[in-house]
């Protein structure tokens, strides 16, 4: 009973007060109103920061409250935002709001108020509203200045594709503004009188510098503008995270685009996990480490995000740690226990837990390429052998793990070079043979080819050749031959011999190769046959031989015109009777020869068949030299015997012999044929390549032919040259040589004795008269100095007078008679120096030559009639008988023939007058001896010379 | 091509002021050459103006029209003609000074270096320009202290308000630049006078300079009203 007394007195006593409680609340409900209430303004944001507290609360009283705030623009009534803000708020907490506006703060006034209740689910019955505060004016109009002109908001920072509102406030009413974004007008609303907005759409990015955006007054030069800067801003690509030693993550990205922004609006990038709620500023921009927690946290979910100015942005991740494991490298790696063909790799890898399995692979690279893989299991250490590889080869072998229960990614490879062992040879050489007889002995030259490098299993030290005398088993030669030679000459008797060649490196010898060589060559003489290359090489055949054959052997030459000739041989199965041979030392137009061996049950190789042929055959390189003989009228004959159709770059399979001549029609066994300088000819076919001698008949006697004579192999004729030039004789005339020759001969015989005989004659009947000038009597009177004994000669005479003969050709006639003649005429006179000197000159023209004008002299022209006697010559001196003399017949003047017409000039010498029949003379003769002078002569042009010819005496008719 | 010549011309400049930055050449009409034409070459736009409309959007039409020089920011050609030879080269560094100064803030919008290239080219210029005053005043006498390079002192620094505004400060800076071309082209037109009559006017030939002894110049109250607005010593 006490006890439920008890519990009733507590009961009460907490019922009262609870009841006291709800009183002090209920009593005093308008005390919870928001109160202090200030706005101030971020213009920068556009942003309208609400402060303020609520006072009435109870000490240490903790309530959640939701207010409501309503936000009016220009005018109260006008409300644009209301919205409820909810919050816990303790006594005196100084609470905050804010509220970002579209319009620039500057655009309008701006009025806020708000009211608050009680929202706390303790107290359900204390939700009412209070009373509204006032409103408190934002109004940053008034302190913007007195400027005429204002553009808002100033240097705003967006984002690409973003919508922005500007407005310009205009302190003037009468001014028109008018507004550009990049120098196209934009349009607006007007707000009121003074203010004007304009709602941007989807901005885009113009230049990092920022969209200039201006308004212009009509009267004035105001000019006002903002500048936008727009911004691209990608979120991070590529974000990963990973971890190594699952102690650390490492998470990188790729940043996205930020253009636009100014330097100092840079990213920053931000790692969050969200399960720990850890978070960490990143110091790069494209990679962050993160400790992974001890706690054995396995999922990890991260949001990175980038951030600059304007905004955020995020990019998420979520993984289980033990996927994410990249494993480090294998570590401790090595190759052991390498043998000639296995080898074992050894390795270790970092843990990754206890419980994680790593998978590894393996590589093997042999020359360049992976020539073995393998997936290994691991957990700490790693162990893998290496089989079936070739014996001293270089190889590579790498390892890379990753996580085997959840693979993310491999490690990074590690790796190790080897080189296996070396082992004895695994293939006998290649060996061939070549056998000539030198003074009765085999010279036998060995070749063998080099081991490959799977055959050999390492380097090859040296050759053994061990020589076994056939005759004499028991008689065995050993050489040594050191690498790399690949072959060895040997003189051997005429015996026979087997030959064992071993090739032998560091470990052992290889498999003996075995060729016999015989005491007969056996080159038993066997046709050559000709074969086809192509470009795949020489096809080649051959009979199959009867008998035990172990195989055969194909030999040839790559350099034919080589003296050493680089031979080369094919080892062949005894089954086969074809193969062919290619080799990239075939040339075209290089003539190969293959011989084919067959090789006997004694390892005897015996020739079997001869093969030649071109790999490609060429137009033969040169045209031989054609000889021409036994040139008749009708035909000539053709050699060519010296020209080597073997050396021609391909089977020379004949002849074209081109015959040009004038005739029409081409000779029989010829065809017409159009040269490459479109000339046309005749051309004679010579199907036989061995034939070397042509005859070229049914020509035409004196006849101009040419030829030209060139080889044609299966791809055509050999080069253009020149044509050789023959004519052919004339029918006749090696008969009329026969004739003719032996007349003139004779005749000249004949005139030769005739010659001979008629000097004998002369000298018998009518010897030479003497001629007293050569007289040696003439030299004995000179020498006694008696000139009336002196031979006058005639030259030396000066006329005095000149007898003038006038006579009909073909007859001579005396001046006396009376026969008219044509007038001649002569005279001699004085020359004008002797009227003043102390002598006449005698002057005297030639009628043959007229006398050239001159002013030095005057000679009077005297005609000389035919009647004249040669006594009255010397009376005509006077000149004014010169007229009178003038004929009409001999018209000639000095004016009518002017000196520079003349045609030749010649000088008369008058020789001193010391000589000559004085007493014969007329009357006054004249002194030539004072006037001894050279007169000019000139030459008459055949026309004006005087037609009758003048005669002079002879020297036995002319009387001096 | 265009900006290889221009990269040429300017690397010649820079050389031709290259002894003044050593030592400075003692000829006369030589270094009268050299500031012609350097004076000249930085008066074209396309040395600093044109790139920066460029840059900044400002080509636009109705909106060039505002990119012009504000009056007294810069001397007049008449102002400058009216100097005596000392006191041209004194204002003449001083104001290239500012000059300096001002671009070194107009660099600060300029986000790209690609885009600072030219500016920075043109302040190289500038830098050589006034070593070749610098070298001219001492041929001329009597101003050599005051064309020492210039000090930055308080009165000789600019001191114009800070704009925050970045339309306007990029619209001011257009027109800086073209009155710094203009101012560029009178500059240009004086030394021209210079060489073309050396003995006009009341100005100081060097050879009268030298006959007049030391002649210590000193900016007169007229020189002071020459100074750019907002530049005068306080």
């Amino acid at each position: 009973m006490a006890l439920f007394s008890a519990f009733q007195t507590t009961f009460l006593l907490a019922l009262l007060s609870l009841k006291t409680y709800q009183s002090e609340v209920l009593s005093e409900p308008l005390s919870l109103a928001p109160e202090s209430l200030e706005v101030s303004i971020d213009s920068a944001r556009q942003c309208l920061h609400l402060k303020w507290s609520v006072h009435n609360l109870a000490y240490h009283q903790e309530l959640k409250m939701v207010f409501q705030i309503e936000i009016s623009r220009i005018k109260t009534s006008n409300v644009i935002w209301v919205e409820n803000y909810s919050t816990t708020v303790k006594r005196n907490q100084v609470l905050r709001w804010s509220w970002e506006s579209k319009l620039p703060l500057e655009c309008a006034k701006h009025s806020v108020r708000m009211r608050g209740a009680v929202d706390d689910a303790q107290v359900p019955e204390l939700r009412f509203w209070s009373n509204w505060t006032s409103w408190e004016e934002v109004d940053v109009q008034s302190s913007l200045g007195h400027d005429p002109l204002f553009v808002f908001p100033k240097d705003k920072l967006v984002e690409e594709g973003s919508n922005v509102t500007i407005c310009y406030v205009s302190r003037s009413h009468q001014n028109n503004i008018s507004c550009y974004l990049e120098g196209v007008r934009m349009h607006g609303e007007q707000l009121d009188p003074n203010v004007c907005v304009f709602h941007l759409k989807n901005v885009p990015f113009i230049r990092e510098t920022g969209t200039n955006i201006y308004c212009k007054a009509d009267q004035g030069d105001v000019i006002k503008g903002i500048v936008l800067f727009v911004s691209i801003f990608e979120e991070p690509k590529d974000f990963s995270c990973e971890t190594r030693d699952l102690k650390t993550l490492n998470c990188t990205w790729a940043p996205g685009s930020d253009a636009g922004l100014l330097t100092q609006l840079s990213q920053s990038y931000t790692l969050f996990e969200s399960f720990s709620g850890k978070k960490t500023l990143c110091k790069y921009k494209s990679w962050c480490n993160w400790q992974v927690s001890p706690d054995s946290q396995e999922m990890y979910n991260f949001t990175l995000t980038a951030e600059n100015y304007l905004r955020k942005r995020s990019v998420h991740l979520l993984f289980n740690l033990t996927h994410r494991v990249h494993p480090m490298a294998p570590f401790n790696v090595f190759v052991k226990n390498v043998s000639a063909t296995n080898a074992t790799m050894t390795w270790k890898v970092h843990s990754i837990g206890n419980y994680s399995t790593l998978l590894c692979q393996i590589e093997l690279y042999g020359e360049g390429k992976v020539i073995q893989k393998q997936n290994v299991s691991v957990k700490v250490n790693g162990k893998h052998l290496m089989k079936k590889l070739e014996p001293s080869t270089e190889y590579a072998a790498q390892v890379r793990c990753a996580n085997a229960n959840h693979f993310w990614k491999w490690s990074e490879w590690t790796r190790r070079n080897f080189t296996t062992a070396e082992a004895a040879p695994s293939e006998a050489p290649d060996v061939w043979r070549n056998v000539k007889s030198v003074q009765g002995h085999c010279v036998v030259t060995l070749f063998w080819k080099p081991l490959s490098k799977l055959q050999a299993n390492g380097k090859i030290l040296f050759y053994n050749v061990v020589l076994e005398n056939l005759d004499r088993p028991s008689t065995l030669k050993l050489l040594s031959i050191p690498a790399p030679a690949n072959g060895t000459e040997l003189t051997l008797d005429r015996c026979s011999y087997q030959i064992h060649v071993t090739a032998n490196n560091s470990v052992g010898t290889s498999p003996a190769s075995v060729i016999a060589v015989s005491g007969d060559p056996g080159n038993k003489e066997v046709e050559e046959e000709r074969v086809k290359g192509t470009e795949d090489g020489f096809c080649l055949s051959w009979k199959p031989q009867p008998g035990d054959v172990t195989g055969y052997v194909v030999e040839w030459c790559e350099r034919p015109g080589d003296p050493l000739c680089d031979l080369q041989w094919k080892n062949l199965g005894p089954n086969t009777t074809s193969t062919v041979v290619s080799s990239d030392a075939f040339r075209p137009g290089v003539r190969y020869n293959f011989r084919i061996y067959g090789i006997s049950t004694e390892r005897i190789p015996y020739l079997l068949e001869k093969k030649t042929g071109y790999s490609q055959e060429l137009v033969p390189s040169d045209n031989p030299q054609v000889l021409m003989s036994n040139l008749t009228s009708y035909s000539f004959t053709l050699s060519w015997k010296d020209y080597a159709a073997e050396s021609q770059p391909g089977f020379v399979q004949g002849y074209s012999l081109y015959l040009k001549s004038k005739a029409a029609r081409c000779l029989p066994g010829s065809e017409k044929a159009v040269l490459s300088d479109d000339s046309i000819c005749c051309k004679y076919k010579i199907d036989n390549p061995k034939q070397k001698t042509f005859v070229v008949e049914n020509l035409q006697p004196a006849s101009f032919y040419e030829f030209f004579l060139t080889p044609y192999t299966s791809v055509g004729e050999g080069p253009q040259g020149a044509f050789t030039k023959v004519t052919t004789p004339d029918e006749y005339s090696h008969i009329l040589i026969r004739i003719i020759l032996p007349m003139i001969f004779s005749i000249l015989l004949i005139m030769i004795l005739c010659y001979l005989k008629s000097q004998w004659m002369k000298e018998k009947c009518y010897p030479d008269i003497p001629d007293p000038y050569k007289s040696s009597v003439l030299s004995l009177i000179k020498s006694k100095e008696n000139p009336r004994l002196t031979i006058m000669n005639v030259k030396d005479c000066i006329p005095d007078a000149i007898e003038v003969i006038n006579k009909q050709e073909g007859t001579r006639k005396s001046l006396t008679e009376t026969e008219p003649t044509k007038p001649t005429y002569l005279y001699l006179l004085p020359t004008e120096k002797s009227h003043s000197g102390p002598g006449p000159c005698i002057c005297f023209e030639n009628f043959t030559y007229n006398q050239a004008a001159s002013d030095s002299v005057s000679c009077g022209h005297v005609p000389v009639t035919p009647k004249a006697q040669p006594s009255q010559l010397g009376l005509l001196t006077s000149s004014e008988n010169v007229p009178k003399a003038l004929g009409k017949n001999y018209v000639n003047s000095l004016g009518e023939i002017p000196a520079g017409e003349t045609n030749l000039n010649y000088v008369s010498q008058l020789a001193s007058p010391m000589c000559g029949d004085k007493s014969s003379l007329p009357t006054n003769p004249p002194e030539p001896a004072l006037c001894s002078e050279y007169k000019t002569q000139m030459a008459i042009p055949m026309g004006l010379a005087s037609p009758p010819s003048i005669t002079l005496l002879d020297e036995g008719e002319h009387d001096h | 091509m265009l900006a290889l010549c221009d990269l040429g011309l300017v690397l010649g400049l820079l050389f031709l002021s290259t002894p003044a930055m050593g030592s400075c050449l003692d000829n006369y009409q030589e270094l009268l050459g050299q500031l012609q034409k350097q004076a000249d070459f930085m008066q074209h736009t396309s040395m600093l103006l044109d790139p920066y409309i460029s840059i900044q959007g400002l080509d636009k039409d109705g909106l060039k029209e505002h990119c012009r020089e504000r009056p007294g920011v810069f001397p007049s050609k008449d102002a400058l003609q009216r100097l005596s030879r000392q006191e041209f080269l004194q204002i003449l560094n001083t104001t290239l000074g500012h000059v300096l100064h001002r671009l070194r803030t107009l660099q600060k919008d300029i986000p790209k270096a690609q885009d600072l290239e030219k500016l920075n080219i043109a302040k190289l210029n500038i830098r050589g320009f006034k070593n070749n005053i610098h070298c001219m005043a001492q041929l001329l006498p009597g101003s050599l202290e005051k064309t020492e390079p210039t000090p930055t002192g308080p009165g000789a620094s600019p001191s114009p308000t800070p704009i925050s505004d970045a339309f306007q400060r990029r619209l001011e800076g257009c027109r800086f630049l073209h009155g710094y071309h203009r101012f560029m082209h009178s500059v240009g037109q004086v030394f021209r006078e210079w060489g073309q009559s050396p003995s006009r006017s009341r100005r100081h030939s060097p050879r009268r300079g030298l006959r007049k002894g030391t002649h210590r110049t000193h900016l007169s109250s007229r020189n002071k009203r020459l100074m750019p607005r907002g530049w005068l010593p306080r």
